[in-house]
């Protein structure tokens, strides 16, 4: 197993955004699975901050939450991005990329 | 998720709580079911998956934080930042709370007299149990002899009491101090269940024939005269001259049951016989003045107790009948069912004589409040316009339309808050002074009007209604802004677009309402203008009215007779009195002596006429300055024993002798179909008031003092002076004593009289043309602020206008021509809602209809009037735009 960071604070919200908005509807364990899977395992959910974060995402309308079944026939909660979401995915995407843009320009030209 | 649901979820933390369990126990299932699948075992797997998750609790505790706080928080931000906006604007803060602040008070301040008069309970155990007692369908007074009748025989009411009005005078001769009080039953104070505060209070033994004189006092009366001294019990009260033992004082808060009339001093019924020794007032069979109230017994129901009392009827009025009656008239009183009403809120004359009034103010109020609600829509709307493009920028940012909706909200709430408490003050200062009005049976009304749960609750209410009514409307239409429309620029609006349409149909409204109620105040302030302007038939200014008493005396009938003269007499010779008379009664003064007359040389049958008596002697008309016609006034020779003779008025020539002169006819007076010795009618009165201004004329004959016979022990002195009446009153008061000192006197004015009997109309009329003024103050102030607003979003257009070529005159009277279409339009509506509106009214209105056309018009042409000179301010503004400045800004 290879080194494991926990998500950047912060970050959480645009990776559970931007994973819903190219996997569509996850439960919270496979989002986990799904951030941890896509970041080639350097990046891993902390377990106790996802859900309050995706209740905070939920009331802001950039979520919607529906309970459901998963092949195991357990009940599980799933969640979809909203139109909300995307925009606000779109914005952080934006701006995250600026971010680093600019750290990147830093670390290479300081 | 909705707000609904948010609220909800504050509370129930459990449903909330299942929700996160259920979810990180899949989580956990999942994880273990991964790391057996790994290798690993299946308790191993599930200590690693709990500890991966960190304490189970924590999440769950978290989750529903976020949950909970996030929302508190959200509505903690908005509030902060409707604060920030709030302050950054304090001209529009200003306004748009004193607009509710007045709104919100006057409704409040309405409605706390509505609750202290009409809805609020007596405070004694368990008030919704209380029931009146009635007689024969809905009467409410009885007799003595009834009252003990009803005790005795009923079996409906778990307790009846007995209540009757009195008023005490609390000296002993001289200038009267009356204090007003009840008579009560022995069992009052226990059927209520009102306790003393010190002492004791009545009980059954109290109330027996021969009882020993002994009384309570009103827990207000008692803090206000003894300062709340407890060594008051065994200390004696000198009530109308009688010696009364305190025996006790009742719970504060506790003043009757008689609202808007405090007792301040009870006696038990018994004490009749105190006041009034030979009288025989206990065993009196038509002496009305007992009012009966009782308890439903636990669980039992109005209907019950009704069909009780009905069923005992019979036995009543067989125990109770008036035998010294005619037979018909005695089997009329048998067939008098009993039967009783709710009467938790106690019993009030007050109630009956304001309750229309006080809910037309209610109306009157409530109208001025919708008023002041667009205004602040307005004003709001307009603000909003200026934040159209921060609004656009966070709707672009992705801010969800409801959150905003909310956040706008939010600053309305804080706005209705604002005001309801500026209003909470307004109403406590005002209510009392309209109290001041309230008057009845010549002394102001007592009313508790402290801020209950239901005033408050009222008040609340009407803000939040407010807030919603005023906040709705702008806050949706802000969040529809299109962001791109928006962000484009500003100022270049659309002519015609939907807002300003809202602005125009809010403004019409505004007009439509304001002229409501400037034609009900111009009919309000109309009648009363007319009425205190009316002409009585005599003249008021310069008349003092002195009351006087002297059962002290013991006077024999003969000297009580020519007692009055010796009184008169006196009193003409103070230095300054023009002229002096005594009489039975006075004009408007709610006292009234009338008789059925019968005309000798005209055919009797059918209903006799009742014509309207007054005993006076010589100089009544000379100290009243009311004016002969024809014949003669009284004089000397009018004295008892000789020939009867009488003066009547012009409207009972009209009525009876078809206009002709009727000096010379004679009148006689019928009771029990025995007609009195012809009286000559010697003199012609004009036409005068008698009981009220506002009553058509009624036939009015005056009968000499000596002849009339004397009612009670006491008569009405008129004095005349060539000053103020009331300067005259120390002399008057000196002289009195020098006759006797025991002679009780009580003083008070015709002009004062006169305006007692005018404190309803001037009650409506001060209140109406109050909230009309302020309801076309408020929308004058509306229709500025939309033209004003307009003018600045047509800057561009009128810039451009002139640039090629229009003249001044026509850009004012594009703008005059937009406002004029709005208050006519407004004017119209607000016609034909008068005209419907207006009619309940037409009981408080004297001389006029409640359609009166000369209102109408008179109304419409002021408000027009104001109306167009707000609007052309801004049209000058317009006309004056400077095409240079206007364009360089495209």
């Amino acid at each position: 197993m290879g080194k494991r960071k926990d998500v950047l604070y912060g970050t959480l919200q645009l990776l559970v955004l931007q994973t819903l908005e190219s996997r569509g509807r996850l439960h919270g364990y496979a989002l986990t699975r799904a951030i941890q899977e896509s970041s080639a395992d350097r990046l891993r959910v902390e377990e106790g901050s996802l859900y309050p974060a995706l209740r905070r995402m939920e009331q802001q309308g950039w979520l919607r939450a529906s309970w459901g079944k998963t092949e195991k026939r357990r009940d599980a909660r799933f969640y979809e991005i909203t139109p909300a979401g995307q925009r606000q995915l779109a914005a952080e995407r934006e701006s995250w990329l600026h971010i680093t843009e600019g750290v990147r320009r830093v670390l290479q030209y300081a | 998720m909705s707000i609904f649901r948010r609220l909800l979820n504050v509370f129930r933390t459990d449903r909330l709580a299942r929700d996160a369990r259920r979810e990180v126990d899949f989580h956990i299932a999942e994880c273990i079911d991964e790391l057996v699948d790994s290798g690993m075992s299946e308790t191993e797997a599930r200590r690693e998956a709990r500890r991966r998750f960190g304490h189970t609790d924590d999440v769950k505790a978290d989750v529903h934080r976020a949950e909970v706080l996030g929302w508190l928080d959200a509505v903690f931000t908005d509030i902060r930042y409707a604060l920030r906006g709030l302050r950054a604007n304090p001209g529009f803060t200003a306004v748009a709370v004193v607009s509710l602040g007045l709104g919100i008070g006057a409704n409040t301040a309405i409605f706390s007299l509505v609750n202290a008069v009409i809805l609020r309970s007596l405070p004694v155990w368990n008030p919704q149990d209380i029931v009146q007692v009635t007689l024969g369908g809905s009467r409410g007074t009885f007799t003595v002899p009834l009252w003990d009748a009803v005790r005795e025989q009923q079996e409906a009411l778990d307790g009846v009491l007995a209540h009757g009005d009195q008023t005490f005078n609390l000296a002993d001769g001289g200038v009267v101090r009356r204090e007003t009080g009840a008579w009560v039953s022995g069992g009052y104070f226990n059927v209520l269940g009102v306790p003393p505060a010190v002492g004791r209070v009545f009980s059954p033994s109290d109330d027996v024939r021969g009882c020993p004189a002994v009384a309570v006092l009103g827990h207000r009366f008692w803090q206000r005269e003894y300062g709340g001294d407890e060594a008051v019990v065994g200390r004696t009260i000198s009530l109308n001259g009688n010696p009364f033992e305190i025996v006790g004082v009742s719970a504060s808060g506790f003043e009757g049951v008689h609202v808007g009339r405090t007792a301040n001093i009870f006696t038990p019924i018994c004490a009749a016989d105190i006041f009034y020794p030979g009288r025989n007032l206990l065993d009196a069979r038509s002496s009305w003045y007992i009012s009966i109230l009782g308890r439903l017994p636990r669980g039992g129901s109005l209907e019950e107790a009704q069909a009780s009392l009905a069923a005992t009827a019979r036995g009543v009025m067989e125990a109770s009948v008036p035998t010294h009656w005619a037979p018909d008239e005695q089997a009329e009183f048998l067939e008098n069912g009993l039967s009783a009403r709710a009467a938790s809120t106690g019993l009030s004359i007050v109630r009956g004589q304001y309750r229309t009034a006080l809910f037309t103010l209610l109306v009157v109020v409530g109208v001025v409040l919708l008023i002041a609600c667009a205004n602040v829509a307005q004003l709001l709307m307009a603000r909003a316009t200026a934040r159209q493009h921060e609004v656009a920028v966070r709707l672009a940012i992705g801010s969800g339309r409801a959150r905003l909706i909310r956040q706008l909200l939010t600053e309305s709430a804080l706005l209705a808050l604002l005001g309801a408490a500026l209003g909470v003050v307004f109403a406590r200062w005002s209510s009392g002074l309209i109290v001041a009005f309230l008057r009845q049976g010549g002394s102001t009304v007592s009313l508790d009007l402290s801020l209950d749960l239901r005033v408050l609750g009222f008040t609340v209410l009407v803000a939040t209604l407010t807030g919603i009514l005023f906040g709705l409307a702008p806050a949706w239409r802000s969040s529809r802004v299109s962001p791109q429309r928006a962000m484009r620029g500003s100022g270049r609006g659309l002519v015609g677009d939907s807002r300003h349409l809202l602005g125009r149909s809010i403004v019409v409204g505004q007009v439509a309402l304001s002229l409501v109620l400037v034609v009900a105040a111009g009919l309000l302030v109309g009648s009363f203008q007319r009425l205190s302007t009316i002409d009585p038939g005599f003249t008021p200014a310069g008349v003092l009215l002195v009351e006087t008493g002297w059962s002290a005396l013991d006077l024999s009938e003969d000297n009580a007779r020519v007692f009055p003269r010796e009184l008169v007499e006196r009193m003409e010779s103070i230095p300054g009195v023009v002229s002096a008379s005594a009489s039975l009664t006075t004009p408007i003064s709610g006292a009234s002596w009338n008789d059925y007359v019968v005309f000798d040389d005209m055919p009797r049958g059918g209903d006799l006429p009742l014509v309207y008596f007054n005993g006076v002697t010589e100089d009544y008309l000379r100290t009243l300055e009311m004016r002969l016609v024809a014949g003669r006034g009284f004089d000397a020779s009018d004295r008892d024993g000789s020939a009867p003779v009488a003066i009547v008025n012009e409207e009972l020539a009209r009525q009876f002798f078809g206009g002709e002169n009727p000096v010379g006819r004679t009148m006689r007076t019928s009771s029990h179909d025995s007609l009195s010795a012809p009286i000559e009618i010697v003199g012609l009165l004009a036409d005068s008031k008698y009981r009220r201004l506002d009553e058509e004329t009624l036939p009015t004959a005056l009968v000499p003092l000596e002849q009339a016979g004397l009612w009670g022990s006491g008569v009405h002195i008129t004095v005349r002076s060539s000053g103020a009446p009331t300067a005259v009153q120390p002399a008057v008061t000196e002289a009195m004593r020098q006759i006797h000192p025991a002679i009780t006197l009580e003083f008070s004015t015709l002009e004062a009289n006169i305006a007692e009997s005018l404190a309803r109309p001037k009650l409506l009329a001060t209140m109406s043309g109050f909230f009309g003024g302020l309801a076309l103050l408020l929308a004058v102030i509306g229709l500025y602020g939309t033209m004003a607003y307009n003018v600045t979003r047509r800057r561009n257009e009128m810039g451009v206008r002139i640039a090629l070529g229009a003249p001044q005159a026509r850009i004012l009277g594009l703008i005059a021509g937009e406002a004029g279409r709005i208050v006519a339009g407004g004017l119209v509506l607000g016609a034909l809602l008068a005209f419907a509106a207006t009619r309940p009214i037409a009981s408080f209105l004297y001389g006029v209809g409640a359609t009166d056309p000369m209102t109408m018009a008179g109304s419409a042409l002021m408000l027009a009037l104001v109306a167009m000179g707000a609007a052309l301010l801004p049209a000058w503004r317009a006309a004056r735009v400077d095409p240079m400045v206007t364009l360089r800004d495209e």
